[in-house]
Parts: C-alpha cells; structure tokens; sequence
C-alpha cells in the first residue's frame, strides 16, 4: 500500500515546468527513470540485508559487511581518479564488488556448512582494508575530482542508468529468494539442526551469500554505497513482528523501495537546485525511526 | 499401534576429535521400540556419536546404515524423515512465535503450515503458542524444541541431553514420551548424567570412556559403583548411593 504512495510521491516531488509537453518529457525520461531506479535499489539492498541476516543469524549483518561495497568504492574511485567516464566507472565498481566478495569467500568458507564465523572475520577485515585504501585515494586525488568520489561513497541516485535491468534483477531475485523462503525460516535454528531437518546448510548458505552479493554489487555499481536500507529495513520489519520470509521477502522488497524513492525525493528537492547524496537521507530518516523502533520491549 | 520402522545400525564404527581416538571399533544397531541410554564424561564423544547416527558427520572408520543404506547417501529429506535430532542449545536466533517454532519440525514432509495443536498441546505449550520464543524461559525452550523434535515424526529419535532444563514434572513427561514413542515402535537413543534415570527407564546402556573403550550392557550389568566408577572416576559412585547426602562431611 505504501509503495504505490511513495512511487507518486516521488514522481511529483520537485517542481516542473508550466509547459505540460516539456513537464511530461521530464517524468518520462528523467525523472520517472530515476524514480524507478531508486525503487529498485532500495527493494535489493533491503532483500539483500534480509538475505545477509539470515546467513549469519545476526540482526546487525546487511549487505556491505563483507565488503562489498568497500571493493566497489576503492575500484570506481580509482577510475575516477584516472579520469574514466561513467559506465566504465560502474562496471569497475561491479567488478570491485564481486572481488572483494569472492576474496571473502575464498579466505573465509571453508567451514560455512557448521560455522559461519570465518567468512564474516574475512569479510570484515576486507571491508576494513578496504575503507583505508578508499582514504588512501581520497588523500591523495587530484582535488576537483573529490565531490563525485564523496557522492559515490554516499550513495547518489544521479548515476543510476539502467532502470530496465535494476527492476529485473529485483524480480528474478525476490523470486528466488522467496522459492527458498521456508528453508530460510528452517536456517534460523542452528546449522546442526536446519541440517537435521533435511536442509542442505553449505549449499543454501553459498546461495544465500552469492544471490545477496548479486544484489548488492548490481546497486554499488549503478548508485553507489548508499547505507543503511539493507540494515534498517530487514531488521525493522523483523522487530513490527515479520518473521517468516514468505511475509519477510516480499514485505523488504517494497518497503526499502519506498524508502529509497522518498529518501531520494527529499534529496532532491530539500535543498532544491542543489541535491543532496541520497545515503545522507537515508540515514536521516533510518536513525530516528529505527531508534524509536526499539524503544519497543 | 505398532509401526515398524527403518532401523540404524552402525558397524565397525570409528569417532576421532581431531587426533584422539573417542569411540573405538564400536557395533551398534537401535531396535524398534527400544531405548537405548548413553553416559559418559564430558568430552566422551556423545554428542559427536549422536550427530553421526543422525548422519550429520562422517564416521572415522565404519558405516552408519539406514535399513542398509549408508546415512550419509541419505537425500538431506529422506534422511529427515527418519531421523531426528535433538542438539544442545539451538533455541536462539529464532524470534517468531512458539507454534511457528515446532511447525518447522514439520519441514521434512512439506507442511509447515500443519495445525501443531496437538504437540503444543502435549508438551503444555498451548498457552504460550502465540508468544515469541526467546520470551520463554529455559525449562519453556526446551519443551518448545521437543514439541519440534515430536512433530517431525522420525523412526529414529536422537536426544542430546533431553532433560537440560525440565523440572521434575516434565522430566516425567518426558519420560512418558520416550516411553510413548518406544511403544509406537520408534527407537530412542539419549545422552544423560543421571545414572538414576538410566537405571528406571533405558533398556539398554552404551558407556562411553572418551578413549576408545565402550561397554553396551543392561542397565543392571552396567550400573554398578566399579563400573561407574571406573567411567566418571573415583569417588563419584557415592553421589548416587542412598544416604549419601546425609552423611556428615
């Protein structure tokens, strides 16, 4: 219900122009892009934070804890700090995405059918590694060149190009993601019992973590690290008392949709013509409602 | 009534932690109806023995074997139709609602959806079905996880320290369903430290030294002060003899 609301909310936030032929030529190709853009990205980094958790069995895991979008920054600031153009730039952060992941699993899995512990000790000392070598090149980069790495690294929707293909990874994975739904309830228990009761724990958990860091490479790579849906979201609804993933999956995809198309309205329009990295907005929002979530015994 | 189930046997079976040899050469089969106890140190090999007849973990050396079926060829489903474990401790991380917790016992024959009244209520959990899990206290968990373990309706039943936690009352009830379960023609095996409750409700009893050496035997053979003794250590037979909390220090 929220989703369609904040959809045209987002659609009409910011003003157009009284000519309605150039007003319609701005929703169809730069906003309505954007808006669909955003809503995609917020739905994979919620769904992969939804995924990420239940990996690890820990509310605070979300998408970027194994590095992912640390890989993603170090690549693309390098590029930019070499001067490449934008689609080179997103494919260099997909590609530092899926690195720092596959390094995190080749350091890291051996042991993921009975103990996870390894691949996050990894993962987050890759993230680490990689957050001093993201300072490195910031330090060091030619200073004209600064505001866009800073967007990058906050997350900023102004990049996102490929609308078409954000949305079909978002339903190809929801899918996926949902036909696993009750083997995800089952991996909630223990590795010791979710195998007793017949799940294949290596081979759902090596699922989990490859559909996840999908997600989650594809919205670095397209917009950057914008933060803290793919914690706030999964774990919110969690806490509103949403616990089975058939209710779980579907329910992450759409609310860190909405909360990234008004996250993203507001970037654009509070401090209109200037906007703002959408990643700033999200937190702004996230912090409080999240803190007021737990207030909640 | 009666069912007749797959039975387990192991052979010639080997259990190491990491270099140390726990179980030796041990010939093991659980009959239908029968319930099988099993005591031993800290650190014997009992939970490690539990999850490899569960199939969970390869053996050493040896085979374990479904109706002649190695365990560990078992598709992960079939295998949890007919066997079914109870770990240690694997209540937390789940926060949805007890009657969502045992439904999940039902994941092996694909109706989590299956009204679970029936086990709620006989492991007096009905009262608390709607309430989430980790608001439950210990005793509570523990019925919650045996709630679980019964909807699974597995042959082979195998508790890993099934009276942590339960107060007299439902120790009793759990002894009932063991005894219940038995009846139906299921076999139990469970780990304890209470040579007492060994004594009343096992038919037969697998000690375990933690070096290799085992004994299978009655309950009577193997109960006896030497023989426990000679498993837990020295002056440890006095803990479960008659008076022996009486006597002056």
């Amino acid at each position: 219900m929220a989703a369609p609301a904040a959809i045209a909310l987002g659609l009409a936030a910011g003003s157009l122009p009284d000519d309605p032929a150039l007003a319609q030529q701005i929703l169809a190709q730069l906003r309505g892009p954007r808006v669909a853009a955003a809503f995609a990205c917020g739905g994979l980094l919620a769904l992969a934070g939804v995924l990420m958790q239940t990996l690890f069995r820990n509310p605070l895991a979300e998408p970027y804890l194994l590095g992912a979008s640390g890989g993603a920054g170090f690549a693309a600031l390098l590029g930019m700090a070499a001067g490449l153009a934008w689609p080179w730039i997103s494919l260099a952060a997909f590609a530092g995405s899926l690195g720092a992941l596959a390094l995190a699993a080749a350091l890291g899995g051996r042991l993921l059918a009975r103990d996870h512990t390894p691949l996050l000790l990894a993962g987050v000392m890759l993230a680490a590694g990689f957050g001093a070598l993201i300072s490195l090149v910031l330090s060091i980069a030619p200073a004209e060149r600064l505001p866009g790495m800073l967007f990058f690294l906050m997350g900023d929707l102004a990049w996102a190009d490929r609308p078409g293909l954000l949305w079909v990874v978002l339903v190809v994975a929801s899918l996926a993601a949902f036909t696993l739904a009750r083997r995800l309830d089952v991996l909630q228990l223990s590795p010791l019992k979710a195998a007793s009761l017949g799940v294949s724990v290596a081979s759902t958990r090596w699922l989990l973590f490859a559909l996840s860091g999908a997600c989650t490479a594809l919205v670095v790579a397209q917009a950057g690290s914008i933060g803290f849906v793919g914690l706030m979201v999964p774990h919110a609804l969690r806490r509103l008392g949403l616990v089975s993933h058939r209710i779980l999956l579907p329910a992450a995809a759409l609310a860190g949709g909405s909360l990234l198309v008004l996250a993203d309205a507001l970037a654009r329009t509070a401090l209109d013509p200037r906007e703002l990295p959408v990643g700033v907005l999200t937190a702004l929002i996230g912090v409080p409602v999240m803190l007021w979530l737990l207030r909640k015994p | 009534m009666m069912h007749t189930y797959m039975p387990l046997a192991a052979r010639q079976f080997l259990l190491r932690a990491g270099r140390r040899v726990l179980v030796e050469s041990l010939d093991l089969s659980l009959a239908s109806g029968e319930v099988l106890g099993i005591l031993g140190p800290n650190g014997a090999g009992k939970s490690t023995l539990l999850e490899t007849l569960a199939g969970l973990l390869e053996p050493g050396d040896g085979t374990v074997e479904l109706d002649g079926t190695p365990v560990m060829q078992l598709a992960p489903l079939d295998r949890a139709r007919s066997i079914a474990l109870l770990p240690q401790d694997e209540a937390s991380g789940y926060f949805g609602s007890v009657a969502d917790y045992v439904a999940l016992g039902r994941f092996p024959h694909h109706d989590t959806r299956l009204d679970v009244a029936p086990w709620l209520a006989a492991w007096e959990l009905t009262a608390l079905a709607q309430r989430p899990l980790p608001t439950l206290s210990g005793g509570e968990r523990q019925r919650a996880r045996l709630a679980q373990l019964a909807a699974q309706e597995a042959g082979i039943v195998l508790l890993d320290e099934p009276l942590t936690h339960l107060d007299p009352a439902h120790q009793a009830a759990l002894l009932r369903w063991v005894r219940d379960e038995a009846g139906h023609g299921r076999a139990v095996a469970l780990t304890l430290h209470d040579p007492n409750w060994a004594a009343c409700h096992c038919d037969r009893l697998l000690f375990l030294h933690g070096d290799g050496r085992w004994q299978l035997g009655t309950p009577a053979d193997l109960l006896q002060p030497a023989a426990l003794e000679a498993l837990y250590g020295p002056d440890t037979a006095a803990l479960w003899a008659r008076g022996a909390a009486a006597q002056p220090v």
